[in-house]
């Protein structure tokens, strides 16, 4: 499914990401751990070309994200199939929670609007945020927002779902209905790569974990091995 | 909401009175003979004029800036030295040479101030120190215009506002444009803006002639210029008289006028003018002052109903010149602000930032000139209608005050906004259209709010291109009743009530779309 050979990334002089070689199959649910700096928000934003890269490339499906020349339209389809959660979220700020998760189907592709917006309600519903479809970011709190975040994610249908530190602005009574609910995602087959310095979390929700340290895959293997080995 | 309207109107109202109260008080005239008085024992004769006003008047030495040439100033000179004392010039705009001297800006005025109805009312004259004809000009091949008044029904004429041609030009079914300067008017009439100016023969020979396109038509009946000081100086009036009446018995006057290049055979009329002549010439104006309306000559011509319509249609202009240029300043100012952000490093982000620089760099007064006057210099299909001129200009000038605000509005949007609707497959283009322009307004509103209501007010620049709009109303008003005070008031309540209801509906729009954001 997500295909990594060879991925070097530099700011400046500085290597972030080092010759990193990896492989994420269909419906794996994978962690990305290590220290802060090590370089895994920055491996994230490269596999939704977010971030550019200096050598190597990123097979995602058919479409193959590589160093310097990138189409924009490969960009399109690669960041439609696999959906981004942020780590603040970043819901459209003018838009109810209804809004934020029709937008991109209609304007990009090219839904119906009551089609969208049909969809939405039951993305919606799966995330159990149907009572505040009219609510504005603003009104909600941060796991509101996140679910939120998560049903805009999913309205473009994508195979994988990255999300960069799920759990660092959530309040921690809430961590655990975040964990039954990317639970019920993963057993519909979603793939998922999550970027996290919460164990407990990472032991709870993934079949695989994945260290990096100063842009390297140190570990590679079943959370308990690879988190036991690595330290916060 | 209602309370501070109630508040904003009670404050208004105390103005007015703090304004009724100081206007009354400052309504009396000195005690006559004072100025004379004043004049001998300073040795100094202030009179005001506006240099401005040009060749062969009063205007500064292009080769020895900051000394005044002109006929008038060889008068003053002659005149004071005829008094034993020294002329002193004092600079001031001359469409308010009379309010000016009224408040003792200087002692008399003296800068081809014709003996007009609305004048002799206000004002005393002297004898005349030159005696001019009203010359009518119209383009090479335009029949239509002929040497009378009534040939000029129906056409669009244009003169300086408040002069003696303006005042013959009322009532005349002609459409009267005003202008500011001597050079306009022709500039217009050459390029079919206007079918015919009317002004003093000075002004047509010096500045209407020299153009080819142009033919003088006739002229239309004879004025006066005289020198004016204030009620109640009659004393004043009687030196000044004396001291012409020698100038002029000696040949010493029309030496001058010849040194000008001005002198005609009409002027000998002026060796032998008698204090009779003068009280004709007076009582002949005061009569047809009263014939227009006026009971006596020095009563003030009352604001009426009348002048309240051509208010409100002034303010009319003015709220759609404005509106209009803000539809322009506003889609083109986005345009800028994106030119700018998005496309950086290539000719349309430095065509964008030059165009801001340059625009709000240079006064809107100067570009409306240029655009207006200039560019039909430059090709003559680039000549725009007064209105579009006016309209454009201010647009175009608003346009760099708007790309900044929006600019700023862009950039206060978190850059995450852009990085989601990236992360959705969204191009550039669809994410700033749909995520980042609609939040950037709402961080703007309030300083477009501020712009529309400046631009209401900046408005009134478009009257030196002939655009009749509120404060133009006002000062040709005011000239007219003789009083700044009521058109000025009625003036001010009018701009008010065209902005606070903006920055209510603004206030309302901003409180709505807070509730949307962040």
């Amino acid at each position: 499914m997500i295909d990594v050979v060879h991925l070097t990334k530099r700011f400046g002089d500085r290597t972030v990401l080092d010759d990193l070689t990896l492989h994420f199959d269909n419906g794996e649910v994978a962690s990305v751990v290590g220290p802060s700096g090590g370089g895994k928000s920055t491996f994230l934003r490269c596999l939704n070309g977010l971030e550019t890269f200096d050598l190597g490339s990123v097979q995602i499906g058919p479409d193959k994200l590589e160093a310097g020349g990138l189409s924009h339209a490969a960009i399109a389809r690669i960041r439609q199939r696999v959906g981004f959660v942020f780590q603040q979220w970043h819901l459209f700020a003018h838009q109810t929670a209804l809004e934020n998760v029709i937008e991109a189907p209609i304007h990009v592709k090219k839904v119906a609007r009551a089609t969208a917006i049909e969809k939405a309600k039951a993305l919606l519903a799966k995330v159990e945020m149907s009572h505040r479809e009219h609510a504005y970011p603003r009104e909600l709190s941060g796991g509101e927002q996140q679910r939120v975040a998560i049903a805009r994610a999913l309205a473009m249908e994508p195979d994988a779902l990255l999300m960069d530190e799920p759990t660092s602005a959530l309040d921690p009574s809430r961590v655990g209905d975040l964990v039954a609910l990317l639970g019920r995602l993963a057993k519909e087959g979603l793939t998922l790569v999550i970027v996290t310095h919460d164990y407990d979390f990472a032991r709870a929700v993934c079949t695989r974990s994945v260290a990096l340290e100063s842009g390297k895959v140190v570990r590679d293997g079943k959370p308990s091995d690879v988190l036991a080995e690595t330290p916060l | 909401m209602k309370r501070s309207a109630a508040t904003c109107a009670l404050a208004l109202g105390s103005i007015v009175i703090g304004l009724l109260a100081v206007g009354s008080s400052s309504c009396s005239s000195e005690p006559s003979g004072g100025t004379l008085d004043r004049i001998r024992a300073s040795g100094k004769l202030r009179w005001g004029g506006d240099m401005q006003g040009g060749e062969p008047y009063v205007s500064e030495d292009p080769n020895r800036p900051g000394k005044l040439v002109g006929f008038e100033v060889d008068l003053a000179e002659a005149i004071a030295r005829e008094m034993g004392v020294r002329a002193e010039f004092v600079q001031n705009d001359w469409s308010n040479l009379v309010p000016s001297l009224e408040r003792g800006t200087f002692d008399i005025a003296m800068n081809g101030l014709e003996v007009t109805k609305a004048r002799v009312g206000r004002v005393l004259f002297t004898r005349p120190y030159y005696i001019f004809q009203m010359r009518l000009m119209a383009r090479h091949g335009d029949a239509r215009v002929r040497p009378s008044l009534r040939s000029l029904r129906g056409l669009r004429v244009g003169t300086l506002a408040n002069s003696q041609s303006w005042e013959a030009l009322q009532d005349t079914g002609a459409e009267v444009l005003p202008y500011e300067g001597v050079e306009e008017p022709y500039i217009d009439l050459e390029v079919s803006r206007t079918d015919a100016v009317l002004l003093d023969h000075i002004i047509a020979d010096r500045y209407g002639v020299p153009h080819t396109k142009l033919r003088v038509v006739g002229d239309l009946g004879e004025g006066y210029y005289s020198i004016a000081v204030r009620r109640g100086d009659d004393g004043l009036r009687t030196a000044l008289d004396r001291a012409l009446e020698a100038i002029s018995k000696r040949g010493a006057l029309r030496r001058i006028l010849r040194k000008h290049g001005i002198d005609d055979a009409a002027q000998a009329r002026l060796a032998t003018w008698s204090d009779t002549d003068t009280t004709r010439m007076i009582s002949e104006r005061a009569a047809a002052q009263r014939a227009a309306g006026g009971t006596q000559a020095d009563v003030k011509k009352p604001f009426t109903w009348h002048h309240f319509m051509l208010f409100l249609q002034g303010a009319l202009v003015t709220l759609v010149v404005s509106t209009a240029a803000m539809a322009l300043a506003i889609p083109l100012g986005i345009l800028l602000a994106l030119a700018r952000l998005y496309l950086p490093r290539t000719p349309f982000a430095w065509i964008a930032g030059a165009y801001v620089e340059v625009f709000r760099g240079t006064p809107v007064l100067l570009q409306l000139y240029l655009l207006y006057y200039g560019l039909p210099g430059l090709w003559e299909g680039l000549k725009l209608d007064a209105w579009t001129a006016a309209i454009v200009g201010l647009g175009l000038n608003y346009a760099a005050y708007e790309a900044e605000i929006y600019r700023g509005g862009i950039l206060a949007v978190p850059k995450g906004q852009l990085e989601a609707a990236w992360s959705l497959g969204m191009s550039t283009p669809l994410a700033v259209r749909r995520v980042i322009l609609p939040q950037a307004f709402r961080i703007a509103l309030p300083g477009v709010t501020n712009d529309y209501i400046a631009l209401l007010k900046d408005s009134s620049l478009v009257s030196v291109i002939t655009v009749v709009e509120l404060t133009k109303r006002m000062t040709i008003t005011a000239v007219d009743v003789r009083s700044w005070l009521v058109p000025g008031l009625l003036c001010a309540l009018l701009y008010f009530s065209m902005s606070y209801p903006l920055s209510i509906l603004a206030r309302k729009l901003e409180a709505r779309l807070h509730g949307e954001s962040r």
